[in-house]
């Protein structure tokens, strides 16, 4: 029996891995973790035009924001740069670590929200 | 989870617990173990009790379980469960049936050894939450009759052998009298104020076996220590109230004991071979009475022979034999079964401490083949209790005090 | 889903870490106040000394001749035991909501080593299931609430196992993680689960009595 539903559940996660692959080639598929030495998790979901599309956001400084000197910038903002660029591994005083930085920026909308995933495997999909 | 009890028991005569159950009344039992509960107990039985996690670990630690083929009704947790557990859970209400089983499981099937606490990995003191049930159990008048016997004696007599006031002097210038034939200048020294040492004795030594005070006053006498005895009530310092639960009665003769020392103005007691004694002068007694440790220094026997050999006050003659150790040995070693007042229930209850100590005769069968003769035993509870269980399971070993070999090898007076 | 899930990692939480710590606290005073109200001479007799002896050789595996006479429940209890504290309090996703939540971090675990000492503490847990039905001498003072107590303990790596390698409803696993870490904690203080809060208690009681009155070792 218990084989029986392990097989039938690897299949599952197989099949269900392979159609979001499928889904998802031409665009953004997953948030870009390269700038992690060691990552625990596998990347974050997020088709982003889907998204955005969803969420109806059309504002790129919604999640691309833009600090200077700890204030955030108006009406700026950084998608021509990477997260990682601001947002180091560590983290110092009021600048979050690139982690935190990720986990609010998403979550943080989504509990605003009151929509979008908010626990851990809702995003690191296995 | 209940367990049938691997080998029906017989039932145990006993007029003590049998008479005491007829008297009994569930609304009595049911006071009686709440009034212990609530005025007598406090945060150790409380938190022992939230704080097992029934682990079993203190089986193996029990004699009696391991001598009853891990029977877990003998485990010391499976004691534990047996009787205050339920009462604690009942709030009281149990039978009278419930409280003779009760009364035989902590009165006979327990020793008070503590081993059990040094086998639990959270240092549950299982044997006082039995000292706790016989608190309860005396308090309902169910005591077993022979030990409860000594507790009367204690309490009208202030010993433990209903020994009269005459027959005390008496036995012990008879004792002198005999020990002047081997050396003549001996003496035992009744009342000697601001003597160095008050020997003291457990009744059974005058009743039975006056034989070692004649020992004890020879090695004084040879080592030259200025002592004394009392020639009236304190020179008792056994305590089977202790074992019953009746603390008041083990308050007064602890009292009686200290202040005959006080009265005798002597530095230390020093006091016979005896393990339970030392235990009511030594731990329990003296706390009933308010000293965190005796208000004198009281010096176990083996504890004065062996400084007196060290110092070179006895001088040994000739070799007695090599020490064969037992194993387990040490504070390991297992209990003699007799101890913790089992012994004095008595016959009714001699088969119990008997098969509840197999695993003692195979251990002193163990220790004989590797060629031990003879068994010493510094108590005479031990003493008893071990002469049965060799006995009956034929071991053939001779048991003797310290004393005895003591006085056999030492150099005398010619 | 998001508002269950708020609810057991919201309010739920914060009722859980206070009961755990408050009642810990208050289980502890009420003991030490019992202790003063009744049982006093306990204070006279403790001794840090033989305390920390005793704590110390019960703390080491193998180090007491009972550990030593059970290996296979001394290697698991130990490591049992080791795993069920360290791992939630080291594992990384927990670190990471006290960082949203409070912007406090240290050192966390690799996944796969929490994995590991997740499925430990399960094993373990199946253990000493099985101990208390088949032993005789565990089975016979075994209640209810032994099994309950296990169950508490077990719940919250089961599903947190279950959770992390997302397998069935992962939404609904992982509220049911939460909520069994709340149910968890709280209970620790109410529970014969308090052996976590009143074995160094027990044991240096234990250590004091069996040092300074007996002269005797206690392990």
């Amino acid at each position: 029996m218990r084989n029986v539903t392990l097989i039938a559940l690897s299949l599952l996660i197989g099949i269900v891995l392979a159609l979001t692959t499928a889904w998802s080639q031409d665009d953004m598929t997953v948030v870009d973790n390269a700038a992690f030495d060691n990552p625990q998790r596998t990347p974050s979901v997020f088709v982003h035009d889907e998204h955005n599309e969803m969420a109806e956001i059309d504002d790129c400084a919604k999640c691309h924001h833009l600090y200077e000197d700890g204030k955030l910038v108006e009406d700026e903002s950084s998608e021509d740069q990477s997260c990682s660029e601001c947002h180091d591994l560590e983290g110092s005083g009021d600048q979050p670590s690139l982690v935190k930085a990720f986990h609010t920026n998403c979550k943080g909308c989504h509990q605003e929200q009151k929509k979008g995933p908010i626990m851990c495997g809702e995003c690191h999909i296995k | 989870m209940a367990e049938p009890l691997k080998k029906e028991k017989t039932k145990v005569v006993d007029e003590g617990i049998d008479v005491g159950i007829s008297r009994l009344t569930e609304e009595k039992i049911e006071s009686v173990i709440n009034t212990v509960l609530e005025t007598e107990t406090g945060a150790r039985l409380k938190i022992y009790v939230e704080t097992c996690i029934h682990c079993g670990l203190c089986s193996e630690a029990c004699h009696y379980y391991l001598s009853h083929d891990k029977d877990p009704h003998y485990s010391p947790v499976g004691k534990i469960k047996q009787t205050i557990w339920e009462m604690i859970k009942k709030r009281g209400r149990v039978s009278p049936e419930f409280i003779r089983r009760a009364a035989i499981i902590a009165q006979t099937e327990c020793n008070m050894c503590k081993r059990c606490a040094q086998y639990c990995p959270f240092g549950i003191d299982i044997a006082y939450m039995l000292s706790v049930v016989r608190r309860i159990i005396h308090k309902l008048g169910v005591t077993p009759l022979y030990i409860q016997d000594t507790a009367h004696s204690h309490s009208v007599t202030m010993n433990q052998m209903w020994v009269k006031g005459d027959e005390w002097p008496d036995t012990l210038q008879w004792q002198e009298e005999e020990a002047q034939a081997e050396i003549p200048d001996l003496r035992i020294p009744l009342e000697k104020e601001g003597a160095d040492i008050m020997y003291s004795v457990i009744a059974p030594e005058p009743k039975f076996q006056a034989q070692l005070i004649y020992q004890a006053a020879v090695i004084m006498h040879v080592a030259g220590v200025n002592w004394t005895m009392p020639a009236s009530v304190g020179w008792d310092n056994s305590d089977m109230a202790m074992f019953t639960g009746d603390n008041e009665v083990m308050g007064r003769l602890k009292r009686a004991h200290f202040e005959t020392a006080a009265r005798l103005k002597v530095k230390k007691i020093v006091m016979g071979e005896c393990g339970h004694a030392f235990r009511s002068v030594y731990d329990m007694g003296n706390r009933w009475l308010g000293w965190s440790m005796p208000p004198f220094t009281i010096v176990h026997a083996i504890e004065f022979y062996y400084d007196l050999i060290k110092d070179g006050r006895i001088k040994i003659a000739k070799k007695y034999k090599t020490v064969i150790e037992m194993h387990p040995n040490r504070e390991h070693n297992y209990c003699c079964c007799a101890g913790g007042g089992v012994i004095n229930t008595g016959p009714p209850f001699k088969m119990t401490r008997i098969l509840g100590n197999r695993v003692k005769a195979e251990q002193l069968f163990e220790t004989k083949t590797k060629g031990a003769e003879v068994l010493v035993a510094p108590c005479h509870n031990c003493h008893s209790g071990l002469h049965d269980i060799v006995h009956h399971y034929e071991i053939g070993l001779d048991i003797k005090f310290f004393g005895d070999i003591i006085y056999e090898v030492m150099e005398k007076p010619e | 889903m998001h508002s269950f899930y708020n609810f057991v990692s919201g309010p739920l939480a914060w009722i859980a870490f206070i009961l755990f710590f408050g009642g810990s606290t208050y289980r502890i005073v009420r003991m030490l106040m019992l202790v003063n109200e009744k049982e006093k001479f306990i204070f006279t007799y403790m001794s840090w000394r033989y305390s920390l002896r005793s704590i110390f050789h019960w703390i080491i595996p193998f180090a007491t001749v009972n550990w030593r006479r059970q290996p296979v429940l001394t290697v698991v209890t130990f490591a049992f035991h080791i795993c069920l504290m360290a791992t939630p309090i080291f594992l990384l996703s927990h670190v990471v909501l006290w960082d949203e939540a409070f912007s406090i971090s240290w050192w966390t675990l690799p996944d796969a080593m929490a994995d590991v000492m997740t499925v430990i503490v399960i094993l373990g847990a199946v253990y000493f299931l099985v101990r208390r039905l088949t032993l005789p001498e565990v089975k016979f003072v075994t209640s209810g609430s032994d099994f309950v107590i296990l169950a508490i303990v077990a719940a919250p790596f089961v599903t947190g196992f279950f959770a992390y390698h997302q397998w069935l409803s992962y939404p609904l696993i992982m509220c049911l993680h939460v909520l069994a870490g709340d149910i968890m904690l709280a209970a620790i203080p109410f529970t014969r689960l308090s052996h976590m809060l009143f074995s160094p208690f027990t044991r240096a009681y234990m250590g004091s009595e069996f040092g300074k009155v007996r002269h005797a070792r206690d392990w």
